[in-house]
């Protein structure tokens, strides 16, 4: 890199930008005008959707007028309520979960602190680990999935490890487990998607959820999805602890 | 999340502050509205930058205005301590640059703000304004040598 180059890049950190205005008001506005037409063939372009969607919500934009019906926020996970949820596919693909690999090799290359599976379950069937940015314990049940447990780094207020879209028939429901901050999706699907480091964004197809629990535990946040009660599912929880 | 620098996109692309803001609006409310043509994995980022830049671009066309660019630097922070005349021969250096900047081709301009003040990649410079990547690297470096036959190279 030549000096003039390295002298351009300095600069970036002292330009003097205009301030930047707060434009997630109007464009919300405008998008609550007239609902844009869903193409059904592209599941990523609902993806996008939600990403913006995600992006006007966290700027508080009235919901009554927009898609945008509700917002909550727990861990690194986001949840935004939309109108109309995608149409789901059906493919059991976990890689987009991680490459496979053993519990102790999880913890070991997680990046960030993992807790064990439930001590009452018998082992995972797979272990899928993205390190840094999230661990998963998947429980089959033939070629279906009874149980799924990730874990991710979550730090409060982060804009984007991982979103979930939800309908409006799903209940959303905030408590706490021992303590810490918890949410209980139940009663409609909803689709689970990422923003992976690069920018690239990508639904998490491999599984649509039955009941969903969150809880954030420490800035990092525990998913626990499956055919579940609150109850089995909060217990599930509590057993991944006092390693 | 990417409000930022969508409006800086604009921001270099219109010239001006207030055709800027208009061209984030438009522009989000075009992407929100062409989702459809959204290419299944491709970085959303870039997308979003171009639409935004060809709204700001389109606008400073229609109010005929010039292309140019004024950017100014703020007071310099995060340097170590330097003695007040190190300050000051940087700051001065800083806004020799800026201006230089501002008085280049607007293509020439375009390319180096992107790469250099905002810090975009090669792939993502060439999705934002629409050309391809070889041709952002060749002109990233026409564009460098004119800068320099402009202001001179860093003399340290």
């Amino acid at each position: 890199m030549s000096g003039l180059e390295r002298e351009l890049r300095a600069l970036s950190a002292v330009v003097d930008w205009p301030a930047e205005p707060d434009v997630a008001t109007t464009v919300a506005d405008r998008l609550g005008e007239r609902p844009p037409a869903r193409p059904r063939r592209l599941r990523v372009a609902i993806v996008a959707v939600a990403l913006l969607a995600a992006l006007l919500a966290v700027l508080a934009v009235p919901p009554a007028r927009t898609a945008i019906l509700d917002w909550l926020g727990i861990g690194g996970a986001r949840i935004v309520r939309v109108d109309e949820l995608p149409p789901l596919p059906a493919r059991r693909d976990f890689d987009v979960l991680g490459h496979r690999t053993s519990s102790v090799a999880a913890q070991a290359g997680a990046g960030f602190p993992l807790a064990e599976p439930p001590r009452d379950e018998p082992a995972p069937d797979e272990v899928r680990l993205a390190p840094g940015l999230r661990v998963s314990y998947i429980w089959r049940d033939g070629d279906d999935v009874r149980l799924l447990i990730t874990q991710f780094p979550g730090r409060v207020g982060d804009p984007a490890l991982l979103k979930k879209l939800v309908g409006r028939t799903t209940a959303v429901d905030r408590f706490e487990v021992d303590g810490d901050p918890a949410v209980w999706l139940e009663g409609g699907p909803h689709a689970v998607l990422f923003v992976a480091p690069d920018g690239t964004i990508r639904d998490d197809q491999g599984w649509l959820a039955g009941n969903t629990l969150l809880v954030d535990r420490d800035g990092v946040t525990m998913r626990v999805e499956g055919q579940l009660e609150r109850e089995d599912a909060v217990e599930l929880v509590r057993a991944t602890r006092g390693r | 999340m990417h409000q930022g620098i969508a409006f800086r996109v604009a921001y270099v692309a219109a010239g001006e502050r207030g055709d800027a803001e208009e061209a984030v609006q438009d522009g989000f409310v075009k992407a929100y509205r062409a989702l459809g043509r959204f290419r299944d994995g491709a970085p959303f980022r870039p997308w979003l930058l171009r639409i935004v830049a060809n709204e700001a671009r389109n606008r400073r066309r229609s109010a005929g205005r010039r292309t140019g660019l004024a950017l100014r630097a703020a007071a310099a922070s995060g340097d170590a301590a330097p003695s007040p005349e190190a300050a000051a021969v940087a700051a001065e250096r800083r806004d020799e640059l800026l201006e230089a900047l501002g008085r280049l081709d607007e293509r020439d301009r375009e390319v180096l703000v992107h790469r250099f003040l905002l810090e975009l990649g090669e792939e993502e410079t060439a999705t934002a304004l629409g050309i391809r990547r070889g041709t952002v690297k060749s002109r990233t470096s026409r564009a460098l040598e004119r800068l320099r036959a402009m202001v001179g190279e860093a003399e340290s």
